[in-house]
């Protein structure tokens, strides 16, 4: 029999082959069951092409965001809190893809992966279905109220556990009672996006904390450099120019006056080269991950820069664009002496954040830059935008003012974070087409903050 | 690091639900019913018993390669004693021949030295120096007697029979781990787990289906389980063999009753008959194929009944689900190709020495294409897939040309780029192929809901009954894969598909030990059609291949399906001719 046990060794080739498609399907189920089980075919989930039952999403204080019962979606009872909290849960049809009724669909449906789409008693939802949020929904409202219709974006997380506590976009609606989206196009402009994780906005001067990173680490004499401010200056032929004459300023000046003619310099001494990987570090050019949900990428690309290109990059303009979610986490960086920390929308439980103790984070920038960056933005709040105004909160931030083009009105920024130990929050402020930074932004970045201290505060 | 951290919440996030699961239990104030508490609990059970009987079959049934009897000596005079293991043994110059002799008149297959009924034979292959017997050349065959010399090519051989009371175990049997360790199971117990596993899921069915059905569901799987009780008791006092492959047939067999109660109740009594009926088939081939002279005359009456039933079904077939493979009789309807499978396997079969000595396969050849071009003008291309790798594999066995199955598969290739172009109903099933999703509502409509319901169903399933692939066309057949995933889960799915497999392996690792390569050439025949069919039956539900509407063995809804799958485990069972461990001891049960 020898003869035919060599011979056979052909079956055991295909018997290898049909093993090999076991493993394979069994791979692609792990990796797709999720999405397979949310078509709208499903028998166990859907009726009519709707949803039978749905977990409950919770805020971090157990305020009820949105629940199902008897098969009717509620929301939370205040409508500032339904508006404002409109992307972070979605809409009824599902239009919002970041919110959390699109992105955590399968497990507010009540499916994982080991029970399937199984209900005990045949229930309409069992608790490991709920979803308690990071999001405080008074402060998101604070942030709806004070952006007053404007349309943008407002975000705050803790830069130590990275639970964001604020995410607000708007233009918005009240998803109780949605209003006929086509009669009114204007003011309900790409009202389905969530701006503050999938929009990228020039970011204006808020990026020369970028621009300025890169000089701390690489230009020796940085720091007895004088920048003289005609509030022009002519680089190979083009111009770059400040809205006034800043006179003689250095380094710090610079930044706390957002001087555009000293970071047109101070790019060109950089280099296209080590600004492009400081972009990189600082968030560019990638996007984050926030319990699954894909941020929009910000983008630096100095590949083909011209000199003039360049010192415009420096400076936050050239075709440079900024995600607000990403740029806060740039805050939240400097704040936490260098150390990212990834944001998340969802509330660990505790022993996952025993866990993650143990995880080593990601270091984006030294100790050293990020203190020294740390104390000129806080320099930028006493000398130009104003401690009493930020009374309290010991704040560090950086304005911007982004041209957009055309005769419209600049993208308004404010970013930046609290240097309280006891209520470590970055944020950032973006208002579309709403003028000058700090004089915009600032405010809107009061209010929630003043929110936040008080809430949180020695907590 | 990401990664483990985001597969430990995944865990966690399991446990949380389960144990949320389990308060409900306690604090709901109303309406949890005893049938409710039933599924939450047995669901975790069916995984466990599923792999449980799994592995507790495999160890055994790997413990030897077989070859523990002898049948003669042939000995060089003067010398050694050379033991015959086979009832068929080559012998020649070729590191291939199951005696090597290295001498150089000696040709590298020389003569096939046979046994049969107590006498026996021996062929010359060709050999350049030729064969004789006591000083006699022969022409071809001539039969031996025990104390005969045999020469070839001038080198002598003496026959001896085997001494009375040392014929059966070979001492010097080499033990392996797997040897101890399949030795310390128990068939009985296996059985046991194999019985508690139907038992349970029979009572899971009854709580979730409607009151009409559910007398049935518990009558038949009763019955069943009589008739397993009944075959194991009778097979263990009465058979020296391993019990195990037949315990994993009853599993299959327990899970296609599941199938159909939750898909089509009223088709279980027919299922249960025709399980009942392919475990007799069983019992009676296994009683032919035990004489090598039953099996050739059966070979023989098996083809000419194959090509009756293939006129048959070409006449007066019956178009059912696009292909035209049914014969109706009045009182019942059956797919004759599922039988010609089983005369397909025999009639590709060969004795050692026929095998080396007529190298021609015309016949068998002839038959197959037959069979292949039936099936092509029925419209069944996947039969006919499994039909031709059959055929591949078959054919390999017996020639071992590979350049002739090369060919063979490239004009089927091309046969097949042919069909895809010219008929249209093929081209529309290559068409979904791969793009089920975006043809979620029409071709692509059996697989997105079988991937839907597979999903669905979690490891664990969501309970026998609660499925909803039931209403969709061909769920407890062509589906089959996805309904068990669905309503038992992946792991019991997955246990289900790979016991297959692992049946098909078993015949490969059998062919070594086997007596005649008759046996051989049935089991890998029977290996490679399991192993087709599960492709096609499972890969095709979930778009891994095209859907082409074949049966999974043993688990899809069918009676013809059934009876075959049973003869065809009849040939992996007469291969197997090794004895169990425990024969010569105590012969407990349990
Ligand atoms: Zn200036």
């Amino acid at each position: 029999m020898k003869l035919l046990t060599r011979r056979a060794l052909a079956i055991l080739v295909l018997a290898l082959a049909v093993i090999c498609g076991i493993l394979f399907f069994t791979v692609r189920y792990l990796g797709e069951a999720s999405k397979w089980v949310q078509h709208a075919a499903n028998q166990h989930l859907y009726k009519n092409g709707k949803l039978k039952a749905s977990g409950t999403i919770y805020d971090r204080n157990g305020e009820i965001l949105m629940e199902t019962v008897d098969g009717i979606v509620r929301y939370h009872e205040n409508p500032a809190v339904r508006a404002a909290l409109m992307h972070a849960v979605g809409d009824a049809d599902g239009h919002v893809v970041t919110g959390a009724r699109v992105a955590w669909g399968k497990r507010l449906a009540g499916w994982n992966l080991l029970q399937g789409a199984y209900r005990f008693n045949r229930g309409l939802s069992h608790p490991g279905s709920d979803i308690k949020m990071t999001l405080d929904a008074e402060l998101c409202a604070i942030a709806y109220n004070s952006l007053q219709g404007r349309k943008g974006a407002v975000g705050v997380y803790n830069y130590k556990t990275g639970e964001i506590l604020c995410m607000v976009s708007t233009p918005t609606f009240d998803p109780q009672y949605p209003p006929d989206i086509d009669k009114d196009p204007e003011r309900y402009e790409g009202v389905y996006i969530n701006r503050f994780l999938s929009a990228a906005y020039t970011p204006g001067s808020v990026f020369k904390l970028v621009t300025a990173a890169a000089a701390i680490d690489n230009l020796e004499n940085i720091d007895s450099t004088v920048f003289q401010c005609n509030s022009k200056t002519v680089i190979d032929g083009e111009y770059v120019t400040c809205p006034t004459a800043h006179g003689r300023v250095d380094f710090k000046e610079a930044l706390a006056k957002s001087c555009n003619v000293a970071f047109a310099q101070i790019a060109l001494a950089v280099g296209a080269d080590t600004l492009q990987a400081y972009a990189d570090k600082a968030g560019f050019n990638s996007s984050l991950e926030v319990n699954g949900i894909k941020t929009k990428a910000g983008q630096v690309n100095l590949k083909n820069a011209q000199r003039p290109d360049l010192a415009w990059a420096g400076i936050g303009q050239y075709t440079n664009t900024a995600n607000p979610l990403n740029l806060m986490v740039f805050m939240g960086t400097i704040a936490n002496d260098g150390v990212r920390v990834e944001p998340k929308l969802i509330k660990d439980s505790w022993l996952l954040r025993l866990l993650q103790t143990v995880v080593p984070r990601e270091r984006v920038l030294s100790p050293e830059t990020a203190i020294r960056l740390g104390s000129m933005m806080r320099n930028n709040v006493l000398s130009s935008y104003g401690e009493g105004n930020y009374r309290g909160l010991e704040l560090c931030a950086k304005s911007g003012t982004a041209e957009v083009g055309g005769d419209r009105m600049p993208h308004a920024w404010f970013a930046g974070y609290m240097q309280r130990e006891d209520c470590p929050l970055a944020f950032v402020v973006v208002v579309e087409n709403g003028g000058g930074g700090s004089k915009v932004a600032g405010p809107i970045a009061r209010k929630v903050l003043q929110a936040a201290v008080s809430r949180y505060a020695g907590e | 690091m990401n990664e483990l951290l985001s597969n430990l919440k995944q865990l966690l996030e399991m446990t949380a639900a389960w144990w949320s699961n389990l308060s409900l239990l306690f604090n709901s104030p109303s309406t949890i019913g005893f049938d409710d508490i039933y599924t939450l609990l047995v669901r975790w059970v069916f995984p466990l018993l599923a792999v449980g009987i799994l592995v507790r079959c495999i160890p055994p049934l790997l413990r030897n390669r077989g070859c523990e009897r002898i049948w003669g000596y042939l000995e060089v005079p003067g010398s050694i004693k050379i033991p015959i293991r086979h009832w068929e043994v080559s012998l020649g110059r070729s590191k291939l021949s199951d005696i090597v002799i290295n001498l150089p008149f000696i040709s590298r297959n020389h003569a096939v030295l046979a046994y049969s009924r107590d006498s026996w034979t021996i062929t010359d292959l060709g050999s350049k120096g030729g064969v004789s017997i006591n000083g006699q050349n022969i022409e071809g065959k001539g039969e031996v007697h025990a104390g005969d010399t045999i020469s070839l090519g001038g080198a002598e051989f003496r026959l001896l029979a085997v001494e009375e009371g040392n014929d059966d175990l070979d001492a010097t049997r080499r033990r392996t781990w797997l040897s101890e360790w399949g030795e310390g199971i128990a068939p009985g117990k296996t059985f046991l787990l194999l019985l508690l596993f139907q038992v349970l899921g029979a009572f899971q069915l009854y709580f979730t289906m409607p009151e009409e059905t559910k007398r049935t569901i518990l009558l038949t799987v009763a019955v069943f389980i009589a008739a397993e009780c009944f075959y194991y008791v009778i097979a263990f006092l009465c058979s020296r063999k391993h019990l195990e492959l037949e315990l994993l047939a009853f599993f299959l067999c327990g899970l296609n009753l599941f199938v159909v109660a939750a898909d089509v109740p009223n088709q279980l009594l027919k299922q249960l008959i025709a399980i009942i009926i392919g475990m007799v088939v069983f019992c009676i081939l296994q009683f032919i194929l035990r004489d090598m002279e039953r099996a050739r005359k059966l070979k023989y009456i098996l083809a000419a009944g194959a090509l009756v039933l293939l006129a048959a079904n070409l006449v007066f077939g019956e178009v059912r689900f696009g292909g035209r493979n049914w014969i109706n009789l009045g009182f019942i309807t059956f797919q004759p190709m599922e039988f010609v499978k089983v005369a397909f396997v025999l009639a590709g079969t060969a004795t050692l020495d026929r095998m080396l000595t007529t190298r021609n396969i015309t016949a068998f050849i002839a038959f197959a294409g037959t069979c292949i071009g039936a099936l092509i003008i029925m419209r069944d291309l996947g039969t006919a897939v499994v039909f031709f790798g059959a055929f591949l594999v078959i054919a390999f066995m017996r020639s071992g040309d590979l350049r002739t199955i090369a060919y063979a598969l490239a004009a089927a290739v091309l046969g097949a780029l042919a069909a895809i172009t010219f008929m249209p109903y093929v081209a529309s099933r290559f068409e979904a192929w791969g793009n089920v999703w975006q043809y979620a509502n029409t071709i692509g409509y059996q697989q997105t809901r079988t991937m839907i319901a597979a999903a669905s169903g979690g490891l664990l399933g969501v309970g026998g009954g609660n499925g909803f692939l039931v209403n969709v066309p061909a769920a407890d057949t062509d589906l089959v894969f996805g309904l068990l995933c669905e309503e038992w889960g992946l792991i019991v799915a997955l246990t289900a598909v790979l016991t297959v497999v692992f049946m098909s392996l078993f015949a490969v690792f059998l062919v070594r030990g086997c007596n005649s390569a008759f046996y051989a050439i049935a089991a890998s025949g029977t290996a490679t059609i399991y192993l087709i069919q599960t492709a096609l039956n499972v890969f095709g539900s979930v778009d891994l291949l095209p859907l082409t509407g074949i049966t999974l063995p043993f688990v899809s809804n069918g009676g013809s399906s059934m009876i075959a799958s049973w003869a065809l485990l009849a040939f992996i069972k007469a291969a197997d001719s090794r004895s169990r461990p425990d024969v010569n001891e105590s012969g407990r049960l349990f």
